[in-house]
């Protein structure tokens, strides 16, 4: 159960980083990245199928958990692998890691209950039939976005 | 150990967003999202969620203080109140009452501007404010004009009901975020989204059309789009003849303003003005959306007006989704003005130069000679200060020193008042310079109701107790009333005592019983105990003659300030999306200074070069009135010849001028001549 993101919808409010950094103490696991001088986009853990940071981590702190890529504190010894293994950069090590844990074990992520802008969701078939309907509404209008 | 859930009202913008405030041992722990409210449905922005950072700084003022020399000495609160009676009371003894005045906060509850304005008035002074002055004043004057009402039409979640949102001078993605969440549900449903802004904004980013105005010809914008309208016959007929007087004249007034002089005069091309126009006119149901960047101008209720203007001649008001939404700044700016701590209102919208309106509150009251206003504005007050016929003001969490334009001017009126009291929960700029500093409480500390844009009156709970010997600012105002001999008006036990004083003299609150307050308030209108409050206004006329909407032709003016050969760019001001109006809370919660620590401006690349200006290189920004140090951020969000400082820092509003709009007396906060050089 990954966060899926709709670019077109995210207004660049960086309320998902706060509310991150909120509940987690420290450091935000979301950081929204602007592309151009308008567009914006939150990064974060795609929690992929083939997780690298996973393959990367000798101790077994991080592992896959069914959709999540998860983690076990006591297990890290702060090596930095899973930092430099990620392609995202979205695996942190300060003197231990941490990364999104889609906030387990509460059933809907803070980021997408705090998205002022509905642009965060877990909910797959949302977020494609959306994007579907954007591009029939395009077609409509005869090219406009 | 035990949890309890409070609930909340956030105390940043008038969204009025609301959650649950979890506590601890007496103390504020965390946050829960409240998925129930209407305008929320629980998301809520980064200052939100930041929030209780405020209620912990180390900066909060805990005990009362009173100047000695450079520094402060502590005070008990027994002498802190009887030294500020006695020298309220000297001043109007020797001067009169008019010699004092008083501004009350837009971020206090009702019940305590409701007290505020009470004071000042018993006192004898008719000079009490609120800083909706600087935001929506033009607002208050131009709708209460066209519309009978200054207030936003529809509720928030009605914009999702829109076929076509017209945003201008309101970049909402970072000042309002939780409308951006009904936006793109109307966008999902098939609406067009216009937004114009000299700034290419985040808000930009929603929009199908983007129109890039130059700062200051709003009117230009509008009247173009109205003359297009007319002439393509896309009115509606048969609401301009049932529901609005004053349409011939008004159109008669547009045919100056063809597309291509308002092209020439705004620099958006012609076709885009008329492509606009169209598609607002024809849409089934279209919204106007607009925030500070109408009414920060020497022409804000012109702005205003020619607003209201487009809306009547469609017929785009008082159905869902079709509505005028001006978005306010502080989280009860709303409240205040609806209780009254304005200059030219009575609670109640009651003209303060009505004598009905003074033998009703005298006899509520039970004074005498109540002052008949208008009052000074907060803005006047400032001017009368300088020139001496203001002796004292009382200031109750309100930042002049850094939220008025051309701060060095109210700084040096400040310093020449004989007495400045102040209660505030921080040391703002404007409380160093104070004689008497009060600690109040914040939001969370006390009990009330707050009334957020959309003319929700919600209930907010007491979740912690203040710091140190801090006290709400409901039981400081009492306390000094009781000790200015008037006990007997200001004795309430609680605010709901205040709140029901309210219901029996303000008729739109009349039914807004604390008992009938539950976690998602009510909307005013709601005249009696049992109406369910009126969320969509003028859907059976407009409160005015014959039940009409009035049109009112409006003349473009230019902005009282343009470039020169020694100040070639134009400045305009505005907000970021981690930082809140003069940022006397948000500058103190880390989370967010981490992410905008520092006072940029946004340049257009092509004027950088010229200057030698790099991104992130510091610079020096200068206007007639002053200078400041800034960090340059190369951008092309910026046209060239424009440029881009938001106002959370002390250093923007050096640099503003002091020209104001005739009617509102609203400063032009968002046009001005500047010049940029390194600093090095």
């Amino acid at each position: 159960m990954p966060v899926y993101v709709d670019i077109s919808r995210c207004i660049g409010c960086r309320s998902c980083e706060v509310a991150c950094q909120r509940v987690h103490g420290g450091g935000s696991h979301v950081n929204v990245h602007y592309a151009g001088d308008h567009a914006a986009v939150p990064v974060f853990c795609h929690h992929c199928q083939e997780a690298t940071c996973v393959k990367a981590c000798y101790t077994s702190a991080l592992y896959k958990d069914g959709e999540r890529t998860a983690f076990v504190i006591d297990k890290c010894t702060g090596c930095g692998l899973c930092r430099l293994a990620c392609p995202f950069g979205v695996v942190w090590t300060d003197k231990l890691a941490h990364k999104c844990d889609l906030c387990s074990p509460n059933e809907t992520p803070t980021c997408v209950l705090t998205c002022p802008a509905n642009a965060l969701s877990t909910d797959y078939e949302a977020a494609s039939r959306r994007a579907r309907e954007r591009a029939a509404m395009m077609a409509i209008r005869g090219g406009r976005r | 150990m035990s949890k309890s859930l409070v609930p909340s009202v956030c105390p940043y913008c008038a969204a009025g967003c609301g959650f649950y405030i979890a506590v601890e041992k007496d103390r504020a722990t965390g946050i829960e999202y409240m998925l129930e409210h209407p305008a929320s449905e629980g998301a809520l922005c980064s200052k939100g969620n930041a929030s209780l950072e405020v209620l912990y700084s180390e900066d909060r003022l805990r005990y009362p203080q009173v100047r000695k020399g450079e520094g402060w000495a502590r005070l008990s609160w027994d002498e802190a109140l009887g030294l500020v009676a006695r020298r309220l009371s000297r001043i109007i003894e020797q001067s009169g009452p008019e010699s004092v005045g008083f501004l009350s906060s837009s971020k206090c509850t009702n019940e305590e501007n409701y007290l505020v304005q009470k004071l000042a008035r018993c006192l004898g002074s008719p000079n009490v404010d609120n800083c909706a002055r600087l935001c929506h004043a033009p607002s208050v004057v131009g709708l209460n004009m066209t519309l009978g009402a200054a207030a936003m039409t529809n509720p928030i979640p009605d914009l999702a009901n829109s076929k076509c949102i017209f945003i201008i001078g309101s970049n909402l993605a970072e000042n309002h975020p939780i409308l951006s969440r009904w936006i793109h549900r109307a966008k999902d449903a098939g609406a067009v989204v216009i937004a114009a802004d000299p700034r290419l904004t985040h808000t930009a980013w929603l929009a199908d059309i983007f129109l890039r105005i130059k700062p200051g010809t709003d009117v230009a914008l509008l009247n173009g789009m109205a003359n297009v309208i007319v002439n393509e016959g896309l009115t509606d007929g048969e609401f301009i003849a049932k529901r609005t007087r004053g349409y011939s004249g008004f159109a008669e007034s547009l045919r100056d303003y063809t597309p291509q002089r308002a092209s020439e005069i705004t620099g958006v091309p012609a076709g885009d003005i008329i492509r606009a126009a169209r598609a607002f006119a024809i849409s089934p149901a279209s919204s106007i959306v607009y925030s500070m960047g109408i009414t920060q101008h020497s022409t804000g209720t012109s702005n205003v007006v020619a607003i209201s203007n487009l809306a009547l001649i469609t017929g785009h008001i008082g159905r869902p989704g079709a509505g005028i939404f001006p978005l306010r700044g502080q989280n009860n700016v709303q409240g205040a003005c609806d209780m009254g701590a304005l200059a030219e209102f009575y609670p109640g919208y009651r003209r303060a130069e009505d004598p009905e309106t003074l033998e009703l509150f005298s006899l509520a009251w039970g004074v005498s000679n109540l002052p008949k206003g208008p009052g000074l504005t907060s803005t006047e007050m400032i001017d009368a200060a300088l020139e001496g016929g203001i002796r004292a003001l009382y200031i109750v969490g309100e930042d002049p020193a850094n939220s008025d334009s051309h701060s060095n001017r109210v700084r040096d009126a400040l310093e020449s008042l004989e007495f400045l009291g102040v209660q505030d929960i921080f040391p703002t700029a404007t409380a160093q310079l104070a004689d008497v500093l009060l600690p109040a409480a914040a939001w969370a500390e006390k009990e009330g109701t707050f009334t957020s844009t959309e003319r929700r009156v919600q209930w907010t709970a007491r979740a912690v107790a203040p710091p140190g010997e801090a006290r709400p600012d409901m039981e400081i105002i009492c306390e000094l009333a009781g000790r200015m001999d008037l006990g007997p008006q200001f004795s309430y036990p609680d605010a709901t005592s205040v709140l029901s004083e309210v219901n029996r003299l303000v008729p739109a609150y009349a039914g807004i019983t604390p008992a009938r307050l539950c976690s998602c308030g009510l909307v005013w209108p709601c005249p009696d105990a049992k109406h369910p409050g009126t969320p969509i206004l003028h859907a059976q006329g407009f409160k005015l003659e014959e039940g009409r909407g009035y049109l009112v032709p409006v003349k473009y003016q230019p902005a009282s300030e343009d470039v020169s050969p020694e100040y070639p760019l134009l400045l305009t001001t505005g907000r970021v999306a981690v930082h809140h109006n003069a940022g006397s809370m948000t500058r103190r919660s880390p989370s967010l200074m981490e992410r905008e620590p520092e006072l940029f401006v946004e340049i257009n690349p092509a004027d950088a070069v010229p200057l030698k200006v790099a991104d992130g290189d510091e610079v020096i920004v200068e206007s007639a009135r002053g200078w400041t140090g800034a960090r340059a951020r190369l951008t092309e969000r910026m046209k060239k010849g424009v440029v881009f400082m938001p106002f959370h820092f002390p250093g923007t509003n050096l640099l503003t001028t002091d020209a104001r709009d005739p009617h509102s007396k609203i400063p032009q906060f968002n046009v001005a001549a500047c010049r940029i050089r390194r600093r090095d």
